[in-house]
């Protein structure tokens, strides 16, 4: 069932910064003005990196029929990789009349044969939550049936966004796996990664050199996760919330139950990256792990410069525009100027509170409105790039300055010092690109 | 299932190897990677090909974010459409007026739809929202047309049939008049935009002003606009749509669209109405030239059409030893999988196997080995004993773990840059769709050698 109690306490974060001047930080979706994901959208997010259970979502066609293998959750795990698989109970007709329970059944039964995954996470959606099966039921039975963790997921669309979806997912992992399995020894320097999802295999930028210092990633949330581990994340001694601020309620709770701290980093550019570094070896207040943490951020940023020394010639002094949302409002900011870009405005109309804060140590105008704003700063400033999502290409086109589209899905990472310099490239060949000057010349014909 | 096959069965005569065979369901419970795409998403599809519509999903939010971003993946382009947002609330005491009336408000708000068409999901649909009722509180304000598509039965194919003849019926105003030189297209939800514009453009040449209902390569070609509007950007005027009862000639193609006739018919009987089940081939391109030759009383249709028909046979002849030597896995749409088989049995292929997401009676009738109701798991069994796979972009994966050829065809595409640029149809397409495939199993063949 789905818990009342426990969304009016999810969509009122007392850790979210904004809730202490708001009374309700996510509002309900406007009818007819609504974009972005459900609830459903959000848990997928949050947990199928997990690579090594099944996900099986208990739906009709459309949830994961439009959305299986969309994202490019990278994983090492050497079985069959689950990221990229759709499983559905495919509810029909018959089922919304019947109760499709027994499907699930018959499904969950299916899959231990056919595949003997170290665990199932079923996700409940709009129809099956609206008719009313029993999945916690059918799924505890199912658990005792074939010895492995079967977890429910209450995370049907119409409770809310993508946001509380990833609460919900976090939640589920909370109360069903973290603290049912011990190791066989604790780490005093244990971590678990909590909203990194490892997209385009933006982790592994950065999880070495964590490991070269003697950092040790206990587990994650659940970027190349692995269930056992989550099982094992009680025994960490911090938790590290990478970006994504949606599982800052799992944090809270961790820290209540089980007294694990945790901090919220970025790995996005060289300060950054570095930062983050810092503030994970501060957080455990180790002289010789501080030690090898300050000589590897020497090192690293010694090789990122050298390497970076051919964009630099063509970037240094580019000035640039950023607009978009979130944490990349700052991130990508900050990243920019790390290659040599001189990042004039960025847009904050899409950021939070605490994300305009830090915009405004970053870049010195900040755009409240980018539809009339970004045209006349283009011009004001003579920019040369354009950071944004598609809908602003028309704008880059008409002033024929290079576009970067910085929502796009994208197919290399951007994350940590080596993500830098793919950033760099992708700059610079933009800035190099002659599509924008010729793209938009006008027609040939007519009064031209 | 085909009257031989039962007389057959019911003499106890074994099935004849291939030749004749029935079409099986997949056993399992549940779907392993499906095939298969949700009614909603079809109507979704038709309406983005109708000029300054929007699309409005009826359902939780995430159904309208989630073929949102398929179908600007897919198409690489902005895609309009809306949701109700139905929530927790809404979803147990509002019987669909509400959301449905506040959309409207807060969308034309901002912009002025011609026409917003409104479809459902399963959400809705298992609450039994009345969306007629709730459009016409609306109908003042704004053009509606409504259908009712929930996602828990057909499919993409029929999401977008049912959407056409929703237009049919609540927007084309009846007629007995028509106008000799006015002709309509009904394309099904597999022809891609560059398919309609070439059927348009064909059939112009024998002298019609040509509609298409709707129109995908108006919007979805692929074009550079002026500004990304909230609107679609193009495609069938609803202006252009209410007078459609007074085209002389109306052409159905796909027996997924086959119903739509009949739809038009009722608004006008005088039309002159023909379906095609594909026109993917010689002999189905043969047929449709045919029938406008006979209609327009002429004896030779114009030279470009004379001289694409000799390249196709040239294309059929230079790709048959190739084609001719490849057992192909179809897994697509029934009324793409029809088009596309009928298109390369002619150069040869020999078909494995068509697995694909609902009943069509045409399948029964493809000389197949194996026809199937399944997913993509099914689809990987068939695998082993073939060379190539035509399919979506979820395919990408299988192909590539078992070193086979594969032809990105249907929704999703991901990977391909211009995919709605491409013409498998007509004599003119199916020679591009035969020399790709030909290619396409050539270069395999090369990789697959270089690698030993």
């Amino acid at each position: 069932m789905v818990n009342k109690k426990l969304i009016r306490e999810l969509l009122s974060e007392s850790d979210c910064s904004h809730n202490k001047t708001k009374k309700s930080s996510c509002d309900k979706p406007k009818p007819g003005a609504t974009s972005g994901g459900c609830a459903f959208e959000g848990a997928q997010i949050s947990l199928f990196p997990f690579a090594d259970v099944i996900h099986l979502v208990h739906s009709p066609a459309t949830c994961i029929g439009a959305s299986w293998e969309t994202r490019q959750t990278l994983t090492s795990h050497k079985g069959e990789n689950n990221t990229v698989m759709g499983y559905t109970t495919d509810v029909n007709t018959n089922d919304i009349i019947f109760g499709g329970d027994k499907k699930l059944e018959v499904s969950i039964d299916y899959i231990v044969e056919h595949k003997n995954p170290k665990g199932i996470f079923v996700y409940e959606t709009c129809v099956t939550a609206m008719i009313g099966d029993d999945m916690d039921n059918v799924c505890g039975r199912m658990e005792k049936k074939h010895g492995i963790p079967i977890i429910v997921i209450h995370s049907p669309g119409f409770v809310g966004g993508k946001n509380l979806g990833s609460r919900l997912g976090g939640e589920s992992v909370l109360h069903q796996l973290i603290g049912t399995r011990e190791p066989q020894q604790i780490h005093p320097f244990g971590i678990n990664l909590i909203g990194e999802y490892n997209v385009t295999g933006d982790m592994w930028q950065y999880t070495p050199l964590l490991e070269k210092i003697g950092i040790k990633v206990i587990s994650t949330l659940a970027g190349d996760g692995r269930i056992e581990n989550i099982q094992m994340a009680h025994t960490a001694k911090l938790n590290v919330i990478v970006c994504a601020k949606s599982l800052i309620s799992l944090t809270r709770k961790m820290q209540e139950q089980y007294q694990i701290p945790y901090i919220s980093i970025s790995f996005y550019g060289k300060r950054d990256t570095s930062n983050a570094i810092r503030s994970i070896v501060n957080a455990f207040g180790d002289e010789a792990l501080t030690a090898r943490a300050e000589a590897l951020i020497a090192e690293e940023e010694a090789k990122l410069e050298e390497i970076l020394i051919p964009y630099r010639k063509i970037l240094e002094g580019k000035k640039a525009i950023l607009n978009t949302g979130g944490n990349k409002t700052w991130s990508i900011a900050s990243a920019l100027q790390d290659i040599g870009v001189d990042v004039v405005a960025t847009s904050v109309q899409k950021a939070t509170l605490e994300d305009k804060e830090i915009c405004a140590q970053y870049v010195k105008i900040l755009i409240t409105d980018p539809g009339t704003q970004q045209a006349q700063l283009i011009d004001e400033h003579k920019i040369d790039i354009l950071l944004a999502g598609g809908r602003s290409l028309y704008t880059a086109i008409k002033k024929k300055v290079a576009f970067v589209d910085v929502n796009q899905e994208k197919k290399v990472s951007y994350g940590a010092y080596s993500g830098l310099v793919n950033l760099a490239i992708d700059v610079a060949n933009a800035v190099n690109n002659k599509v924008f000057k010729v793209v938009g010349n006008p027609e040939p014909w007519g009064n031209n | 299932m085909p009257l031989t096959i039962k007389y057959l069965k019911l003499l106890g005569i074994p099935n004849l190897g291939g030749i004749i065979k029935m079409e099986a369901i997949s056993k399992k419970p549940l779907q392993l990677n499906p095939i298969k795409l949700s009614q909603p998403m079809g109507a979704m599809l038709c309406f983005l090909g109708i000029k300054n519509c929007m699309p409005l999903m009826h359902g939780a939010q995430g159904c309208a974010s989630f073929s949102k971003v398929f179908f600007t993946r897919h198409f690489n382009d902005p895609i309009a459409v809306q949701t109700t947002a139905v929530n927790d609330i809404t979803a147990v005491i509002d019987g669909g007026d509400y959301a449905i009336s506040e959309s409207i408000k807060n969308i034309t708000q901002k912009v002025k739809p011609d026409l917003v068409g409104l479809f459902t999901t399963g959400l809705t649909e298992t609450k039994g929202d009345d969306i007629k009722g709730a459009s016409k509180l609306v109908e003042d304000i704004q053009q509606m047309v409504y259908v009712n598509t929930p996602d828990f039965e057909g499919s993409i194919e029929s999401g977008f049939s049912k959407s056409i003849e929703a237009i049919i019926q609540q927007l084309v105003l009846p007629s007995t008049e028509t106008d000799t030189n006015k002709a309509l297209i009904i394309p099904n939800v597999n022809l891609k935009p560059i398919e309609v514009e070439k059927i348009k453009d064909t059939i112009s040449l024998f002298g019609y002003e040509v509609f298409s209902l709707p129109d995908l390569s108006e919007s979805l070609d692929g074009h550079l606009g002026l500004k990304q509007g909230a609107l679609t950007s193009g495609g069938i005027s609803v202006e252009d749509i209410k007078k459609l009862a007074t085209s002389s000639l109306v052409f159905t193609i796909g027996k997924s669209v086959e119903k739509c006739g009949e739809k038009i018919l009722e608004k006008n009987p005088n039309i002159k109405l023909f379906h095609f089940d594909s026109l993917g081939g010689l002999e189905q391109s043969d047929k449709f030239f045919k029938i406008l030759c006979k209609v327009k009383n002429i004896s030779q249709p114009h030279p470009s059409i004379v001289r694409w028909r000799k390249r196709h046979q040239d294309a059929l002849l230079d790709t048959l030893f190739v084609i001719g030597s490849t057992s192909v896995v179809i897994a697509l749409e029934p009324d793409q999988a029809i088009s596309v088989a009928n298109t390369i049995i002619e150069a040869g292929a020999h078909i494995k196997a068509i697995v694909t997401t609902h009943r069509n009676d045409l399948l029964d009738e493809i000389p197949c080995d194996n026809l199937l109701i399944g997913d993509f798991e099914d689809v990987e069994s068939f695998l082993h004993e073939s060379d190539l796979v035509i399919s979506n972009f979820h395919a990408e994966r299988l192909a590539i773990k078992h070193k086979k050829a594969l032809l990105v065809r249907g929704y999703p595409d991901f990977e391909s840059l211009g995919n709605q640029l491409k013409n498998d149809i007509l004599y003119e397409g199916s020679s591009y769709l035969l020399f790709e495939l030909a290619n396409l199993i050539n270069h395999h063949k090369l990789g697959v050698e270089n690698e030993h």
